[in-house]
């Protein structure tokens, strides 16, 4: 499952439509929005998507993850529009027959999507607002 | 011909737009589009990295652009 939106993110019902009888672990990682940045205290956080272009990738990363690692199922869900501290802005769940490769899988899609996937965060301080400067490519 | 161009995250700051349409010559590539546009933006063209994607997908700089095509502009990403 690859979903692109901006309403919070249902956990508990993306972990029961990755689990099944075959799989002995689900690895998650859940990102968030952090109240501090480069010294600066953070009060919300927007977030912008090139969304057709975000779905093609993530869609891409999921089937590279299931083909490397060969895990069973992989769901990515990441948020746009305006968020709190606090707040949930992607969620991964690996599910896999033992937990090795549901780690490496999961790590695998969340660099990834930072490296590949249209989105930009940009943070709202006290002393203005900030694009959140993404990795640069080789 | 014209083109359709897309910006985003802070190049749609820099550019004041969501999207634009431009008149370009026949046969433009990828690396030309980015010229022309960086020509256009002092902001884009002081920017290290400046990466264009063609329909959704990173072409190769050598790609030449149709008039139907969606370009879009944009700063390295820092999406997670």
């Amino acid at each position: 499952m690859i979903k692109i939106q901006g309403k919070d993110i249902d956990i508990e019902g993306i972990l029961d439509s990755v689990k099944s009888p075959a799989s002995g672990g689900v690895v998650t990682f859940l990102g968030t929005v952090r109240d501090n940045a480069k010294g600066r205290s953070v009060a919300k956080m927007s977030i912008e998507v090139y969304e057709a272009m975000a779905v093609t990738e993530l869609e891409a990363i999921r089937s590279e993850a299931l083909e490397k690692f060969g895990v069973h199922e992989v769901a990515v869900v990441h948020r746009y529009g305006e968020l709190e501290v606090g707040d949930n802005i992607v969620f991964i769940a690996v599910a896999a027959g033992h937990r090795e490769e549901a780690f490496k899988a999961c790590k695998y899609v969340i660099d990834e999507l930072k490296q590949r996937v249209p989105i930009w965060k940009k943070e709202m301080t006290p002393e203005g607002e900030f694009w959140v400067e993404g990795e640069k490519h080789e | 011909m014209e083109i359709n161009i897309r910006y985003f995250g802070q190049f749609r700051e820099f550019t004041g737009k969501r999207e634009e349409t431009l008149e370009v010559g026949q046969g433009i590539t990828v690396e030309e589009i980015r010229e022309h546009v960086r020509g256009i933006y002092p902001k884009i063209a002081a920017k290290e990295e400046v990466l264009v994607a063609v329909n959704g997908n990173f072409g190769p700089l050598d790609q030449v652009i149709e008039e139907s095509d969606e370009v879009a502009f944009f700063p390295p990403v820092s999406g997670g």
